[in-house]
């Protein structure tokens, strides 16, 4: 069993994208064809992904965290509850990996996604490229050249989440493990 | 019957007094989840304070519902 984060990633937020991607995908054969409809499809689709993946940061960060304080005692929870919460980048910014290091680092280790799987940087290249996208779909802003948006991209980042995703509960797994001599949850 | 771990007991707007903590009142702006040890429910609430509002992630157990009409 991974974190309660994770399940809810795998079981809820997963199938929830690949419901509206098979919309998108339903979009793209209409006839005649409906270019705009697609497009913004393809746009919505973007921000849901990145607030999913934005999410599940978030729920496992809280996870982590309450798994921590509940080592000591009540009235120095809430204190420390606090300071976890305090400026935390993922209540506003988007799930990138400064933001990741920067949060996740407060439990006092460094954050090296890269290294922790072969395949992350090639997913960390696709988180970028998802969050540049997610910044042109919610400001309307400039198209950004050369990262065309279509359905097998957003496939491409969402298995790229995917992947992120279970790396960073591996992650929070060991160190929680560590730091607290025991396991944080079932693996 | 045993109350689920997971039992929603404030919702979104609730007023609520924090146990161990000193100043006023504050308010449920978020439920987070299942996500405390156990599957407890996790509520984010905002607490006024000066110079500037600040947010926790509690428990059911630092929380206590203020009535609407106190």
């Amino acid at each position: 069993m991974p974190s309660t984060s994770l399940l809810r990633w795998q079981t809820d937020r997963m199938p929830r994208l690949a419901e509206v991607e098979a919309q998108c995908a339903a979009s793209l054969v209409l006839v005649p064809p409906q270019p705009n409809l697609v497009e913004e499809n393809l746009r919505g689709n973007v921000l849901l992904l990145s607030a999913h993946y934005q999410g599940f940061c978030r729920d496992l960060y809280t996870e982590c965290a309450q798994i921590v304080v509940s080592k000591v005692r009540p009235a120095l929870r809430l204190l420390i509850l606090e300071q976890f919460i305090a400026h935390r980048r993922l209540d506003h910014g988007n799930p990138n990996l400064q933001n990741l290091k920067a949060d996740y680092e407060r439990f006092g280790f460094t954050l090296d996604l890269p290294a922790a799987d072969p395949l992350n940087p090639a997913r960390l290249t696709n988180l970028d490229l998802l969050n540049k996208w997610r910044n042109v779909a919610a400001h309307h802003g400039t198209i950004p050249a050369g990262i065309p948006l279509s359905l097998p991209a957003l496939q491409g980042w969402r298995n790229s989440c995917d992947g992120l995703s279970t790396s960073l509960d591996a992650i929070m797994y060991n160190e929680l493990r560590q730091i607290l001599k025991r396991a944080p949850w079932v693996p | 019957m045993a109350e689920k771990k997971d039992a929603i007991l404030f919702k979104v707007g609730d007023r609520v007094k924090i146990r161990y903590y000193r100043g006023g009142p504050g308010r449920i702006v978020e439920l987070r989840g299942p996500l405390a040890p156990g599957g407890k429910m996790v509520y984010r609430v905002l607490v006024r304070r000066k110079p500037r509002p600040v947010y926790n992630e509690l428990t059911d157990e630092f929380l206590e519902l203020i009535p609407a009409d106190s």
